[in-house]
């Protein structure tokens, strides 16, 4: 069968209504009350003109900008081309390629397929000390049994630190002003005398966190236990920004809304493909303060970036990137899971390059090393 | 063209507004449905001036609410006179109202001020128009409580009662997108992206604005800030800097644009140190190149 257009219905309101179905099922927020106005507007006499009827078909169905290219697009497909064809100019809209979990995403599974190195360390796990002994065990180095374990245990932990977090910020809140209306209100039984004043108490401030996270080859062993700290973060953080990077950067906010995590973790391998690839840190980073960094930084957010420094691009482009999100931001935290390791110096040229921008530059291999960030984010 | 768009596009020429087919359509829309409009686009191209030409159009009062972080019902809404309240009651301490008619009467309407979003529902004779500036600026707790407002268009204050909007206010609202919006308050909403103008409709807003300009410095700055919008500078220059820069330049009575009056008038486009390092290690002379070729 052929696509649906406006031909393949009987009269025109029933085409109408066909477009806002063609336009929900291609992923445009189209609801009922939009294919009504859709009537009312055609009714209105804008149908008359086409450039008209989509201007206004445009605004009622779209809710940004990024939307209003995809119905462009629809727009021509329903309805035909106009006149003069301009197919070759509307923007093709990059839809996110839904693709079915394959091989990459096993590393978002937590099943990373090297299977040699991980037992030596793991396996001398056992007893009752045993959770004291995980907690200390480089991510990279455990065996699958325990990472099951593990798991459940980061999760109980970092929700724990969240819910520590949570109150800090409560409980240092200052009195502030007078508030009159309560004053008043309070005040009533004392005939309007003034007695108990009521203060208005101040508004926590609003917390900002932005994460980015590495999750090319290097990082695959890391990278699945990060994603789950970045998830059990959000319940403290009234905002989170989130995003991956290896090749390209990917913004990866939307999916950690849902509250099942299998659900997350089945969402951004679907729609996310630059896992488990090559690392240009700078050019990411250049992509994010563009795009990204206007919407994202202000004076009172936090960065992270989670990240083992093994840069392939430019150590000048990297430094420079950094030095302008470390501008635009409270402070500037970087994670290197390789600091865990014995003897480790920021040699790789990225790494060095970065060093003199970062406000805070600690491990994050092992769940305790996590755990020690608490004081920073209690800063926030 | 149907007619009543060309007739919004004629009517906000003559107010000095350059509006293409796709923004009167919009506007048209929006009278029509009755439904608020949510303009987003970069800073300086024009989203707050919609509003103020709108409300000329329509020969009726603007209202203005500017967001900002931490704005509260209080200050958009309404408030009480306290200290006049408080003056009331030591005046009528001595005399012989029960407490039940004191009360109501420091409740009254005399001790009302209302602030933008009231007044904006108490329109008595003709729906004023309503903008709400920068609603990316305020928090989340109060784009929920204009979701309330914008869908009812009533206020309830629980000392007074509530109050219903007689003639709905023609509700614009515009974003920089500094704060993703809620996707409940977007599907609200008629959406708009005002995005920059095209090098004609740009020289057109120039001539609108300063109609003595000479036609070649005009063409000249357009063409260097179509250049600039390309460079990727932290803050890329809207239509408001363009304007801003003919007028300097103008003003300084240069007769064409130069690498001598370019970088006397810069502070009007290059609005960051990084930026004016950018440029000036370029070559204002280079960018100048480039704006003068085809």
């Amino acid at each position: 069968m052929s696509k649906p257009n406006y031909q393949s219905h009987d009269n025109v309101s029933q085409s109408i209504l066909g477009f806002a179905a063609f336009a929900r099922a291609n992923e445009l927020n189209v609801g009922i009350r939009e294919a009504q106005e859709a009537l009312v507007v055609a009714s209105l006499g804008l149908i008359g003109d086409k450039e008209c009827f989509r201007y206004a078909l445009k605004s009622v169905f779209c809710s940004c900008e990024e939307n209003a290219q995809l119905f462009d697009k629809l727009f021509t497909e329903y309805w035909g081309r106009p006149k003069a064809s301009i197919r070759s100019n509307v923007p093709m809209k990059n839809l996110p390629k839904l693709k079915k979990p394959g091989q990459r995403s096993l590393v978002l599974m937590g099943k990373g397929d090297d299977k040699d190195a991980k037992e030596e360390e793991g396996k001398n796990v056992s007893g009752a000390n045993a959770a004291e002994q995980l907690r200390k065990t480089d991510f990279s180095r455990l065996s699958d049994l325990d990472s099951t374990y593990l798991e459940k245990l980061a999760m109980r932990l970092w929700k724990q630190m969240s819910r520590r977090l949570r109150k800090k910020l409560k409980n240092s809140n200052t009195k502030g002003r007078i508030d009159l209306r309560q004053t008043i209100r309070n005040n009533i039984s004392n005939g309007g005398s003034m007695l108990d004043l009521k203060l208005k108490q101040k508004k926590p401030n609003k917390n900002r966190l932005v994460i980015l996270l590495d999750v090319s080859g290097s990082m695959d062993k890391y990278s699945f236990f990060l994603l789950r700290f970045i998830l059990a973060l959000r319940s403290h953080f009234q905002k989170i920004e989130a995003f991956i990077f290896s090749t390209k950067l990917i913004r990866i906010t939307g999916f950690l809304q849902v509250k099942d995590l299998d659900k997350v973790l089945y969402l951004l391998s679907s729609n996310t493909d630059n896992w488990s690839s090559g690392t240009k840190i700078g050019e990411c980073l250049q992509g994010f303060n563009e795009t990204f960094a206007k919407r994202s930084l202000h004076g009172r957010s936090m960065t992270i970036i989670l990240s083992d420094g093994l840069d392939t691009g430019e150590p000048a482009l990297l430094a420079g990137e950094l030095g302008k999100i470390k501008r635009r931001t409270r402070k500037l935290i970087w994670l290197n899971p390789l600091k865990g390791m014995e003897g480790y110096q920021p040699l790789a040229r990225g790494m060095k390059a970065a060093l003199p921008e970062i406000d805070v530059f600690r491990s994050a291999h092992s769940l305790d090393s996590i755990l020690e960030l608490e004081k920073y984010l209690a800063d926030v | 063209m149907i007619k009543e768009i060309s007739s919004f596009v004629k009517s906000f020429d003559k107010l000095g507004y350059v509006a293409d087919e796709e923004l009167a359509t919009v506007l048209f829309l929006m009278t029509k449905l009755q439904k608020p409009l949510l303009l987003e686009g970069h800073p300086g191209v024009g989203k707050t001036e919609v509003a103020n030409i709108l409300a000329a159009h329509l020969g009726t009062e603007l209202i203005r609410l500017q967001c900002y972080e931490g704005l509260d019902v209080h200050s958009a809404v309404y408030e009480w006179n306290y200290q006049k309240q408080l003056l009331s009651i030591k005046i009528q301490e001595s005399n012989q109202k029960t407490d039940l008619e004191k009360e109501k009467h420091i409740f009254g309407k005399d001790f009302l001020m209302p602030r933008p979003l009231l007044k904006a529902i108490s329109g008595k004779d003709k729906p004023p128009v309503l903008l709400i500036d920068e609603i990316d600026r305020a928090d989340e707790e109060f784009e929920a409580f204009l979701l309330e407002l914008l869908s009812v268009y009533q206020i309830s204050i629980p000392e007074f009662g509530t109050i219903k909007a007689v003639h709905p206010p023609f509700v614009v609202l515009t974003s920089n997108r500094t704060r993703e919006l809620s996707e409940a308050l977007r599907r609200r909403c008629l959406y708009h992206w005002v995005g920059y103008p095209s090098f004609e409709k740009e020289i057109s807003i120039v001539r609108k604005h300063l109609p003595d300009i000479e036609q070649k410095l005009s063409e000249q700055v357009v063409k260097v800030i179509h250049v600039l919008r390309n460079k990727n500078l932290e803050k890329s220059p809207g239509i408001s800097e363009t304007l801003d820069w003919a007028m300097s330049l103008y003003a300084l009575g240069s007769k064409e644009l130069d690498e001598d009056s370019f970088s006397r008038t810069q502070g009007s486009v290059l609005k960051s140190f990084a930026d004016t390092e950018k440029m000036k290690a370029e070559g204002l002379s280079k960018v100048l190149e480039e704006a003068a070729s085809p």
